[in-house]
């Protein structure tokens, strides 16, 4: 049991104006080193910890703490780790998930929140912070006719604070591009690495599928936008650099799989790939088990692993620990290098979100666009 | 003879005035080339205040984009050098990695002295015969370039270049500023500068000292997607000859990583690798070294010398 628990507990019951102090003075989850304890108040039948990470049980349960209304569990997480989480709530036969309320850490992402536990070590990188020196570049909406899909789609365009139409840009496609500046604050880390010289000024085009399931599950058609209808606009709209090796496509999860299928569809298109926990499910045998969405993926990932070509000159993979697709984007890693592509993969202690994402930005961005701090002596 | 005072970093300012006053350029108007800081050319407010000679900056940056966008023709062939000169950097780089695995191998393997010896030696001599083609193909883009647009044929960059003279020619020492090094020398280079600086005193610090060697070497071991193989990126002015400059050392350098420092300083040998860290100095009278505070030179067994004037 945690230290601080026991503590509470070894007078006998203690009062609730004692519990009431100790949850005023105290962070939640408690962390001691590599153990993390979580705490719920209230009246229950049954609480559960859901993390949903690889690694752990589904459900940890919790046990009540006697004489009080506190529950408790204690999981081991390793130094630097961060995981997200929610509390699974049984009173009265209902269930119910909640976020964690002693907790104010909250993370978000489309489908909602989760409570985040930062376990020791753990300390949110500060080029992911606002940083009122950094110069701050601007979006622009703008919308695309796509002949592909027979529709006008949005892109939100990222231009550099120094941007000048007269320099020539790199450019950095951006899968779900509008949840990577909500949820992983894209817009700041471009700004700040921008700032540091880590990257140089790029125009980013930050794309949004309707229905990214589908498209960005290895769908020849959005392929196909991105090389026929988006690269043809935003050489006509701003002041690009030629050739592939200037061009980068980006992309976590699905949109990992819709960066590596459109790179692999249209070789030559883009020198960089940054593919962040993709969803890379293959089958060597039989039927995969993710369920009827990752069946396209699943066709396309046998097809890629089978003939994988050369989708780019330069690769960027990270993937989390505590995700269940650590086993596929780590069986990747052979593939590509045996094409001779130079390829960086970096694990991370983290799981399946945003966040981990965006503490992996500026590794990536960098490492596949390097900045101008190499050449800056002041 | 003309005197170049050598500096670390300025940003902030650490020594550049005691260092001014002890070097005996005298009192006169300074001609500032603060191109290295592209946008924020000119801003040299808190340099005025610490330097007692007035200082006027050339502009040479903004006089580039003026220049740029008044000649089309001018700005697409620059263009087109800078995308060969990139391209040509991505093939050296691509080839130098893969030399420098194998000399720092050499370094640190143990074996039969005289046969592993040998072995370190070839594989330096293997660095130097690429840094050495690199910068045959270095010159023969810019001899291209140059052989088109010359002051003398190309009458707006003549004109240019003969109020740039002009403007110099008020000078007896020019101050450069440090900044982004590939884009200072461009812009001297493009200008003609490095002929008119050779008889002017000299005051520069960080990149404007770079600039002033027989070529420029880029070097950083501590970018956030981790170290990076030094490279020569250009040639420079040539007036420092056999010296490689090192700013910020301390900073960019894993000094206690024996075998890379020790690379470093072989693999540019007979030039010598020296540090110009904060508060540090050199002062040469032509290539003669005069003074120095604080620099160091890197010896060919990897340690720190002080560099002491003669």
């Amino acid at each position: 049991m945690n230290p601080t628990l026991r503590k509470l507990l070894r007078k006998g019951t203690p009062e609730p104006v004692d519990i009431d102090a100790l949850i005023g003075e105290l962070d939640f989850p408690l962390v001691d080193g590599p153990d993390v304890t979580f705490v719920f108040r209230g009246t229950a039948d049954e609480v559960y910890l859901r993390c949903w990470i690889s690694g752990l049980d589904t459900a940890q349960p919790f046990q009540a703490l006697p004489g009080t209304d506190l529950w408790a569990t204690t999981i081991e997480l390793p130094k630097g780790s961060r995981i997200e989480y929610k509390f699974e709530v049984i009173a009265g036969g209902a269930r119910e998930l909640i976020l964690d309320p002693l907790n104010d850490v909250i993370a978000h992402d489309p489908f909602g929140s989760n409570s985040v536990c930062q376990g020791y070590g753990y300390v949110r990188p500060e080029w992911t912070l606002h940083d009122p020196l950094a110069r701050v570049g601007s979006l622009q909406s703008l919308r695309v006719d796509s002949s592909v899909f027979q529709e006008s789609r949005e892109v939100q365009v990222y231009l550099p604070a120094t941007f000048r139409s007269n320099r020539r840009y790199p450019l950095l496609i951006v899968h779900d591009g509008v949840d990577y500046l909500r949820y992983a604050d894209l817009k700041a880390v471009l700004d700040n690495l921008t700032h540091r010289l880590e990257i140089p000024s790029i125009i980013a085009a930050l794309i949004q599928s309707p229905d990214r399931l589908k498209e960005y599950g290895g769908d020849d058609r959005h392929a196909a936008f991105l090389v026929d209808d988006l690269l043809p606009f935003m050489n006509e709209a701003y002041p690009l650099l030629g050739g592939a090796d200037a061009r980068c496509l980006m992309g976590a999860s699905f949109g990992g799989v819709a960066a590596l299928h459109a790179a692999w569809r249209f070789p030559e298109q883009f020198g960089s790939l940054l593919l962040q926990s993709g969803s890379f499910a293959f089958s060597d045998l039989g039927r995969h088990r993710r369920g009827p969405v990752f069946d396209p993926v699943v066709r396309f990932m046998n097809e890629f692993r089978e003939h994988p070509g050369r989708p780019a000159d330069r690769i960027f993979m990270s993937c989390g620990m505590y995700e269940s697709l650590i086993y596929e984007n780590r069986s990747l890693v052979p593939h590509l290098q045996a094409q001779g592509m130079e390829l960086r993969f970096e694990e991370a202690r983290d799981a399946h979100n945003w966040e981990n994402w965006r503490d992996r930005l500026r590794i990536g961005l960098s490492w596949l666009m390097p900045g101008p701090a190499w050449m800056v002596y002041e | 003879m003309p005197l170049r005072l050598l500096l670390g970093p300025q940003r902030p300012i650490v020594n550049l005035d005691s260092a001014v006053a002890r070097s005996g350029i005298g009192d006169g108007p300074i001609g500032v080339i603060s191109a290295a800081w592209q946008e924020a050319e000119g801003d040299i407010d808190d340099v005025q205040r610490l330097v007692l000679n007035p200082l006027f900056d050339l502009r040479i940056y903004e006089r580039t984009e003026e220049l740029f966008a008044a000649d089309k023709r001018l700005h697409e062939a620059y263009r087109l050098r800078q995308d060969r000169l990139k391209e040509q950097q991505r093939l050296y780089r691509m080839r130098l990695r893969h030399l420098m695995v194998a000399a720092r191998q050499t370094l640190r393997t143990e074996g039969e002295p005289a046969v592993v010896a040998a072995e370190r030696r070839h594989a330096i001599s293997q660095l130097r015969a690429l840094d050495r083609h690199h910068l045959g193909q270095i010159e023969k883009v810019h001899a291209r370039f140059d052989s088109v647009f010359t002051a003398d044929s190309h009458a707006l960059l003549s004109e240019y270049t003969a109020a740039i003279e002009d403007e110099l020619s008020r000078f007896k020492t020019v101050l450069i500023t440090g900044g982004n090094v590939v884009v200072l020398m461009n812009r001297l280079r493009l200008f003609g500068l490095d002929r008119l600086l050779q008889r002017k005193n000299i005051i520069a610090w960080s990149a404007g000292a770079m600039v002033l060697c027989d070529h420029i070497v880029l070097f950083h071991d501590r970018m956030p997607q981790g170290r990076r193989d030094p490279e020569i990126v250009d040639e420079g002015m040539g007036l420092l000859p056999s010296i490689v400059l090192l700013p910020d050392a301390k900073g960019r350098l894993r000094a206690k990583d024996l075998v890379r420092v020790k690379l470093l300083s072989r693999r540019f040998a007979p030039a010598s690798c020296m540090t110009l860290d904060n508060g540090s100095l050199l002062l040469f009278e032509s290539e003669t070294l005069r003074d120095s505070e604080a620099a160091k030179r890197i010896t060919r067994n990897g340690s720190f010398k002080r560099v002491r004037a003669a």
